[in-house]
């Protein structure tokens, strides 16, 4: 069930009045949430909630198990079990049509057949999200952040269903406090919510998918039948419309949490603002860069060995976070892409002192580099479109529109971040009357840019 | 217990003191949205509910949309809402009777040389002229073919269109109506050459030609189907100025889908035949699935490779590469190179 979308606008309405008329009966109101959010979740396909009830059971057994257990080294192997046995999850759905085919090219090439048979196995969307929030929550326990939480509590931090397809990934010690006790009613940041609400939908269903239709997804099909122009405005295109798409989700996620009494972490802080990219990603896809940083490369070691070793670990982290993107080499070289990145920027340190506009300038740039690997759907598909960079020729796409839609996306993230959150402020401070009266507005309005075909599915859902 | 740092800006409404509402400001705030949509936009419920496929989801958009229908009927609201934004709809305005003449009116119809492939009566075939223009249309399962055939004939300079619908069918017109859509293509593109791969979301009730309801998948279906199909490939034949090359569906995985598929291929074969030497049918079911016979891997040039999507309906890249030559092979047949 995607946010933007009737069944979402009949859905929530319903689940919003029963849950605060239930919040101050934790005894009611956590089955209630959880059969909301298994609902919801079986919208996308009834077969996966056995997958999400089969992590939420696993994963607090391993955590019950880590909590009797005071042997350090037998914690050491039951978390090691939990983290493989999350992993197995994801490599089964996620990366083994992928795995296959390549042994079966390699085992060709020597002359053998295909080592295990190549099936294509449905990927139960928001797999990627809530495994890496089961990995949270064990290793969480493991170090003591938190206690083990009850089942039903668990189950509800893992399948909320304002993060549980695309996230943000919420840490256990972030979301379970907030389920030890009833949301207080007279706290809610309702006018937040509900602007946040709109915002995620203009983001998502006017730019977005504006900027899709009108340019990115016909020139990264067939790069050859467009010329420079037109190839560049495609790799502006994809870098607003991904932010677009992936924050816009965000900005619903949270806005529909707030609406429910819960905060979950800020994911975005005007990433095309930044001037690295370890800035980048303090600014992109905040709650997957402080997972990885706290559950894979600081446990690789960090930058505490030296030099090279702090390489191989930004390395090995970078291919990874490329890799949980999807199962395909483009996505492992943008990985890549990024983690030379972060090691050529270590490597410079603070030896060359370039003016702030010039470092932004050149970061921008190479992150809308690393989109186009990213976006392309093959290695040959990113070449061709690099070639016709070079392919000068007219401009049959530059439009006003999408020249508009590209310039608010970049241009909104470039002020000081205190005058957006001045002007955000102060639409949160209305009344949420007012506010509502602006959300009904602003989904007539995008609802009228939607083609027949209806609102595509987020880019993150893929993953 | 260890503190650690707050990374994620989890406090960041009580900072900014925006956490001063009331839960019954939200319900009644969302209840006011609601209410709102309603009365500016409520026949999108029921239009929404129209499209989506049978199940429980269905059944309740359409028990709300009912009601939100005759509210936003009985106001000028809505009709002002869509007025107002009209100019936001990025969708063409088709028009023309769409597929109800078909269905009224089936009679048998005169046959014509049309009917004959110089091929199947010993004839010579016509001389091959140039591809301007290729139209590569239908639902999903047109994707990524259409790509794969720009990125072989934009190079050759053929001007290729990619107009995919997702979602729609031509057993159900709610989204759009292949017969005004293919009408409104030929109108806009003028191709010399069609392919159209269409019918994974097929399977809706049609009406037959008394106006009753015909569920899928007997007979009386599939003739009501071949008939659209045959209004359709006659649109796009333009009156033997164009050649259309019709896709068949690779079977799906799902036992009830690939029973809906036979019946579309079967109809796809029927409704094509006034036109045969015109309008070809390509085969996809020996390619993908001999036999009818669904499979995730097939041998493309000695080497095992995945055709299939995870969903057990669409074709994967590999397939869609191997079934863009298939295509490309039989254009070539019809036109220069």
């Amino acid at each position: 069930m995607l946010f933007p979308t009737i069944q979402f606008a009949i859905f929530f309405p319903v689940v919003l009045t029963i849950s605060w008329a239930l919040m101050p009966h934790p005894r009611a109101w956590k089955p209630f949430m959880l059969l909301a959010s298994y609902v919801f979740y079986a919208a996308a396909g009834w077969t996966f909630c056995f997958l999400l009830a089969g992590v939420t059971l696993g994963n607090q057994a391993a955590a019950l198990l880590l909590h009797r257990t005071e042997d350090e080294r037998r914690r050491r192997v039951i978390v090691g079990v939990a983290v493989a046995l999350n992993l197995l999850v994801l490599a089964v759905f996620k990366y083994y049509s992928f795995f296959v085919q390549q042994w079966a090219d390699v085992f060709h090439h020597v002359g053998l057949g295909a080592p295990l048979p190549l099936l294509t196995i449905a990927l139960p969307v928001g797999v990627s999200f809530y495994t890496f929030q089961a990995i949270s929550y064990v290793v969480d326990v493991k170090r003591r952040h938190v206690e083990p939480a009850s089942l039903i509590d668990f189950a509800v931090y893992l399948s909320f269903f304002p993060h549980l397809v695309a996230g943000p990934i919420v840490r256990a010690r972030e979301f379970l406090p907030q389920l030890t006790s009833p949301r207080d009613p007279d706290r809610v940041a309702v006018s937040s919510g509900l602007s946040l609400i709109a915002l995620g939908i203009i983001k998502k269903v006017v730019i977005a998918d504006f900027l899709a239709t009108a340019v990115v997804d016909p020139v990264f099909a067939v790069p050859q039948a467009y010329k420079a122009p037109d190839v560049l405005l495609a790799a502006y295109g994809y870098a607003a419309q991904i932010y677009c798409d992936f924050s816009g989700y965000t900005d619903m996620a949270i806005g529909l949490a707030l609406l429910l009494g819960f905060i979950l972490p800020q994911n975005f802080r005007s990433p095309y603002r930044a001037t690295g990219f370890r800035d980048f990603w303090r600014r992109w896809h905040m709650t997957l860069s402080r997972f990885i940083r706290d559950d894979l490369f600081i446990p690789l070691g960090g930058s505490r060995g030296g030099t090279l070793l702090t390489y191989r670990n930004l390395m090995i982290t970078m291919v990874l976070v490329g890799l949980w993107h999807g199962a395909a080499w483009p996505f492992v070289l943008w990985g890549a892409f990024h983690g030379v990145g972060l090691c050529v920027e270590h490597a410079i340190g603070g030896r060359f002192k370039l003016p702030g506009w010039l470092r932004w300038l050149v970061t921008f740039h190479l992150i809308v580099l690393g989109w186009i690997l990213f976006r392309a759907t093959s290695l040959a598909n990113f070449w061709l479109f690099l070639t016709r960079l070079t392919v000068f020729g007219p401009a049959t796409l530059w439009t006003a529109p999408v020249l508009l839609a590209i310039a608010v996306v970049v241009g909104f993230q470039l002020p000081p971040p205190r005058l957006l959150e001045r002007l955000q402020g102060r639409i949160e401070r209305l009344r949420p009357l007012v506010v509502a009266c602006g959300l009904a507005v602003v989904i007539v309005v995008a609802g009228a840019t939607v083609s027949s075909q209806g609102v595509p599915p987020f880019i993150y859902f893929r993953f | 217990m260890a503190e650690p740092r707050d990374d994620s800006l989890m406090n960041r409404f009580d900072d900014f003191g925006l956490r001063r509402f009331k839960a019954r400001d939200a319900v009644v705030s969302v209840l006011l949205v609601a209410a709102l949509l309603v009365l500016f936009a409520g026949h999108s419920v029921l239009k929404a509910g129209d499209e989506m496929n049978p199940g429980i989801g269905r059944a309740i958009v359409v028990a709300v949309g009912h009601p939100s229908s005759w509210i936003a009927g009985q106001l000028p609201l809505a009709s002002a809402a869509h007025t107002t934004t009209a100019f936001l709809n990025p969708e063409p305005a088709l028009s023309g009777p769409g597929f109800a003449a078909v269905t009224r009116g089936a009679q048998a119809s005169t046959v014509t040389p049309a009917a004959f492939p110089p091929a199947t009566i010993g004839a010579r075939a016509p001389p091959k002229v140039a591809l301007h223009t290729l139209l590569v249309t239908g639902d999903s399962m047109s994707e990524p073919l259409d790509s794969d055939l720009a990125g072989d004939l934009i190079p050759k300079g053929v001007h290729v269109v990619q107009d995919p619908h997702i979602g729609t069918g031509i057993s159900t017109t709610f989204i759009v109506n292949w017969a005004q859509l293919s009408a409104y293509q030929v109108k806009r593109y003028h191709p010399d050459a069609i392919v159209v791969f269409i019918g994974a979301n097929d399977g809706f009730p049609m009406s037959g030609p008394s106006g009753q309801q015909v569920s899928c998948c007997d007979a009386q279906w599939a003739a009501i189907y071949a008939n659209r199909v045959r209004q359709m490939a006659n649109t796009y034949r333009q009156d033997g100025a164009a050649h259309v090359y019709w896709l068949t569906l690779p079977t799906p995985r799902d036992a009830a889908r690939a029973r809906i598929s036979r019946v579309v291929n079967a109809a796809i074969e029927v409704g094509v035949q006034p036109w045969a030497a015109q309008v070809s049918v390509i085969d996809t079911v020996p390619i993908f699935t001999p036999g009818g016979v669904y499979r995730d891997a097939m041998k493309i040039d000695g080497v095992e490779t995945i055709v299939r999507e995870s969903d057990g309906i669409h074709l994967n890249a590999a397939g869609s590469a191997l079934l863009a030559q298939t295509v490309l092979a039989a254009v070539r047949r019809d036109f220069t190179d």
